[in-house]
């Protein structure tokens, strides 16, 4: 007997340590000096610090609260009155109809419910041809109807418990049916509305899958705030936020528990009704807060701009640089106080996305009301092509001086009227490990040779990353196998396509921004990425390099161009220019360009002397000529980007520094590069194709044994003979029975 | 007239609950420009998404396994504590579900990784020469974060019935010569059978449908049903095809759900025996 109890205890133990774990491991890297979420190298309470200085959390968790505690009272409300309802119903097919009604939510999966939701609104809003219509609102209806089968369920059992006679007692007393309800029933029913009210409230908090389809532009609840950062990193004020919430209802869990069991048997009635009282004024102060806050956020005028932007694509704040949206926040207030005399409270609301095909997605979906979006080029013209861009009123855009000339003009927006401001641009390049590869590898790539081929090598299975998205990863095969990326033939995707195919046993995973912890992490060896994300992730970690594809001794691979643009759908259309126009200062620009790594097309950037030092431009910027005297190497017209040495690898000083400089590969062609390898907007057919094929290679799986096939089978084979085991001794004890009975 | 306060909840379900699913099968029978069709359906019949099917059918069903076998002691040894520690395990095992789960599943990650936490340790015990463990981006990663965030599912319905079985149940089957063994084969599983199902249910379709799981923990190399429903909707912009799926994941689940309430229900009969 005892050993077994010793047993028991060994692994309730070891199911504990399984189930605590991952939670350990947060809760350790909220206290790491830096920001790794995977190499912790030091006991600090930095990211508690900065969790209070994170805004947009704050604002994400104001929000989940705010949703859960609306959603949770709305359906706690219609749910108590169903419950009632259903209770009182004596036509039993009516009854039952509406139960398993009531419970779809509950069995259907959730993602059928979101994208079920999503399908109807996005319906009903083309149908009543409104601009915007995935919103606040309609997350709050999603909410609210997955919250209801909770609520009425965990009511409609003490409506039955409840003794029938007395409400009729009451009634024959000359209560009201009202009057009763509320007199008799509800306090009998009491425990029940609670308990459904608190499990809404944290389904409601808790939920991603549901607000993931529904939610809008402009209203970011914490899970989904938490999703957009898995996508590239979380940052370990997510962690040290977990942590608090862990800790926090781990002591209110462990508080209720210690209460509950002897003191509540004790409790006199008026200590009974004190607690209730407190209890219910508790829910009465919450509920008159959420009031409050929506009342005064109504009332002061306040001006919101919704800013969707790539991942890592704005200097944050983060680590002592500039928060750029907080302070065009300051900057507006202040103009708009000297123009006008008022207050006015402007609030930038930024939200993210990992591919240029997300954001088209995010548009057509309807979650519109975003008032500037920073597509790369070829998604520009798609966007442009199907009206979905306004044109840019330069008058209110007095910085559209400071890009440079030739960035004016690019192919996606080179007519009269301008629909874009170049953000940044750079180019696709390859990211290694250093000290993962192999040294003939190494010295190829110093010595210039090195292309495409390296992610399609044999001996790096498992250590490849390859983007996540289509076109991208479309291209790294195009430029490998020297297709034009933009006039492909079917044949060419298929070719393109069975290459990828090729590779994918290679492939560790398909990523966009998760390849900053991956790479930086040691995880991978080899990854194509845009050019500034690369060089951001060698400032992290020094085994990192970085080098320009060739193919026959030429640089062959994307270049790519990042524009801001106003959707045709942006609300706040002046502060929209406006904002584009601090984006474009001298201030913003510097710190944006210093944060991302790219190369900036504003003159303002390129001459600001901080930039050129912190860049490393400084001391290439004088070169010494034939007479020994200093002259300047660059002139007006160029640009900016990794120096390369002579072998084409990019040149890294013993403190990890990297300089940025005029290059000799990309200067002379920047035109010619556009024209060649940039991106254009795909036919429908080609993209049609595209999509289809990438789906293809998507749900192809090579890598993937029939082991766990025949595995399942002989586990499924097995349940079922045992089974008919069980059935067939079944009847044979059952005839047993009955012969013994004769 | 009482009956009326339903009203609101019934509207509410109708325009919430039907009206979106029939959307869905709306969706799933027409083109972009919304003329019948049975494309959307036929196109999940291609080899490429047969198999995605098969494989969400068989890892979810694998993770449902695992969950009910590691599942089903707990929630026995559970059973026999004392009642306060009793409620305090329960608490225990409900805690991790008040962490966003996709924190949690990231934090997994850390942990699988070849330059992970784990290898780090067993390096440190073993020394550096062996090489890592390869945990993430396989298979199994993804089966775990499955059983990981779906097996308080399992585990609480399980110890309720279990914790409500009547302990001269048990005490009379010793008494008439049962072993322990066989006093949890004979007894107490066929009593538990229900909320077996109850578990089984609240595992597996959770499972089946989920879509960020695979994506961290497996690389994006097991596309899943979830994940494929996703990108129809997030990045392809394919709403009829996402809807199909959707259509064919519902039924799934229907069918899956009726196999095993027939199967339950015959062992239910089972107990009288």
């Amino acid at each position: 007997m005892k050993k077994r109890t010793i047993f028991g205890n060994i692994y309730i133990i070891l199911a504990f340590i399984f189930l605590y774990m991952p939670i350990a491991v947060l809760i350790l890297f909220s206290f790491n000096s830096s920001n790794s979420t995977s190499n912790f190298e030091g006991f600090s309470f930095k990211w508690y610090g900065e969790l209070f200085s994170d805004a947009a959390t704050l604002d994400a968790l104001k929000n989940t609260l705010l949703l859960a505690i609306l959603s949770s009272l709305i359906a706690t409300v219609i749910g108590t009155m169903a419950a009632y309802g259903i209770h009182k119903m004596r036509n039993k097919h009516l009854k039952s109809s509406i139960m398993s009604v009531t419970k779809i939510p509950m069995i259907n999966p959730e993602i059928v419910v979101g994208i079920s939701m999503m399908l109807l609104f996005v319906f009903v809003g083309g149908i009543l041809g409104s601009k915007s219509y995935l919103g606040f609102g309609t997350v709050l209806i999603a909410h609210v109807t997955f919250n209801l089968p909770y609520v009425i369920l965990s009511v409609l059992p003490k409506f039955k418990q409840m003794d029938k006679s007395l409400p009729e007692a009451a009634q024959d007393l000359g209560c009201t049916p009202l009057q009763s309800f509320f007199k008799v029933e509800l306090p009998a029913i009491l425990p029940g509305v609670v308990s459904g009210l608190i499990m809404a409230f944290t389904l409601s908090l808790d939920d991603f899958v549901i607000s993931y389809f529904t939610i809008g532009s402009g209203f970011e609840t914490l899970p989904i705030r938490i999703y957009s950062m898995t996508k590239k990193r979380v940052t370990p004020d997510m962690y040290a936020l977990s942590t608090l919430i862990f800790v926090s209802i781990l002591v209110l869990l462990l508080l209720s528990n210690l209460t509950s069991d002897k003191s509540r048997e004790k409790m006199s009635k008026k200590a009974k009704k004190i607690t209730k009282i407190v209890v219910g004024t508790a829910f009465g102060v919450i509920g008159i807060i959420t009031v409050i806050v929506l009342i005064v956020s109504a009332g002061t005028k306040t001006l919101t701009l919704n800013v969707y932007n790539w991942g890592e694509y704005i200097s944050d704040g983060g680590e002592g640089t500039l928060d750029v949206n907080r302070a065009f926040e300051e900057y507006y207030e202040e103009k708009y106080f000297l123009e006008t005399g008022e207050r006015v409270n402007v609030s930038v609301n930024y939200t993210t996305y990992a591919s240029n095909e997300d954001l088209y997605a995010k548009l057509k979906s309807g979650a519109t009301g975003y008032d500037i979006i920073i597509p790369s080029d070829y998604m520009i013209q798609r966007l442009k092509s199907e009206n979905l861009l306004q044109k840019l009123d330069l008058n209110k855009i007095p910085n559209y001086a400071n890009i440079k000339e030739q960035f004016r003009n690019p192919f996606y927006d080179n007519g009269e009227e301008k629909y874009t401001a170049m953000y940044t641009y750079g180019v696709i390049g390859i990211i290694y490990n250093s000290k993962k590869l192999h040294p003939d590898d190494l010295a190829k790539i110093e010595a210039g040779e090195a292309g495409w081929e390296l992610l399609w090598d044999e001996k790096y299975k498992g250590q490849i990353l390859q983007f996540n998205n289509p076109r991208d990863a479309f291209g790294t095969a195009m430029y490998a196998l020297g297709i034009d990326v933009n006039n492909a033939t079917e044949e060419d995707w298929k070719k393109a396509q069975e290459y990828l195919k090729e590779q994918k046993p290679l492939v560790q995973s398909y990523v966009m921004d998760e390849i900053f912890n991956k790479m930086e992490g040691g995880e991978a060896t080899l990854a194509a990425y845009y050019a500034g994300d690369c060089l951001c992730m060698i400032g992290n970690n020094e085994d990192l390099g970085f080098y320009y594809p060739r193919k026959n001794g030429e640089v062959v691979t994307n270049i790519f161009a990042d524009a801001m643009c106003i959707p045709s759908s942006a609300e706040n259309v002046d502060l929209a220019h406006e904002y584009i126009n601090f984006m474009l200062s001298e201030e913003a620009a510097v710190a944006n360009a210093e944060y991302i790594y790219y190369a900036s097309p504003n003159k303002a950037v390129i001459e600001n002397e901080g930039y050129q030092i912190n860049m490393g431009k400084y001391e290439i910027e004088y070169k010494l000529d034939e007479n020994g005297e200093e002259v300047p190497k660059l002139d007006e017209d160029d640009c900016y980007i990794p120096v390369l040495d002579e072998n084409g690898e990019m040149i890294i000083d013993e403190e990890g520094d990297y300089f940025v400089i005029y290059d000799d590969v990309l200067e002379d062609n920047l035109e010619d590069m556009f024209n060649t390898y940039a991106y254009r907007d795909l036919e429908d057919e080609s993209r049609a194709t595209l999509n289809q094929k990438w789906e293809e290679l998507k749900v192809d799986s090579q890598s993937f044994g029939g082991g766990i096939y025949i595995f399942c089978a002989v586990i499924l084979v097995a349940l079922i003979a045992f089974g008919v085991y069980c059935y067939i001794i079944k009847r044979k004890r059952r005839r047993l029975y009955w012969n013994t009975q004769k | 007239m009482q009956r009326a306060a339903a009203a609101p909840h019934v509207v509410w379900a109708v325009l919430f609950i039907i009206a979106p699913l029939l959307f869905v099968v709306y969706y799933a029978f027409t083109d972009k420009n919304g003329s019948f069709t049975f494309s959307n359906i036929g196109a999940i019949f291609q080899a490429s998404y047969l198999e995605v099917f098969l494989r969400s059918l068989c890892f979810a069903f694998l993770a449902t396994v695992i969950c009910l076998i590691i599942a089903y002691p707990i929630a026995y040894f559970m059973a026999k504590a004392k009642p306060k520690t009793q409620k305090v395990l329960i608490m225990l095992v409900m805690l991790p579900q008040w962490l966003n789960f996709l924190i949690r599943t990231y934090s997994w990650m850390a942990l699988l990784e070849d330059t992970g936490i784990i290898n780090s340790v067993l390096m440190g015990i073993f020394g550096l020469e062996i090489p890592p463990l390869h945990m993430i981006n396989t298979s199994g990663a993804v089966i775990l974060g499955m059983v990981y965030n779906y097996l308080p599912y399992m585990i609480i319905p399980l110890h309720s019935v279990i914790s409500k079985i009547d302990p001269k149940l048990l005490e009379a089957a010793a008494d008439l010569g049962c072993s322990p063994l066989r006093v949890l084969t004979k007894v107490v599983f066929p009593l538990s059978m229900s909320d077996i199902v109850s578990g089984v249910t609240m595992v597996f379709v959770p499972s089946i449908s989920t879509f960020y799981i695979s994506q961290k923990l497996g690389g994006g190399n097991f596309d899943l049903i979830g994940d494929t429903i996703e990108r129809q909707f997030q990045t392809a912009y394919d709403y009829n095809l996402g809807a199909a799926m959707s259509f064919v994941l519902m039924l799934i689940i229907l069918v899956s759900m009726a196999i095993m309430n027939r199967y339950a229900g015959e062992d239910d009969g089972g107990v009288v025996v």
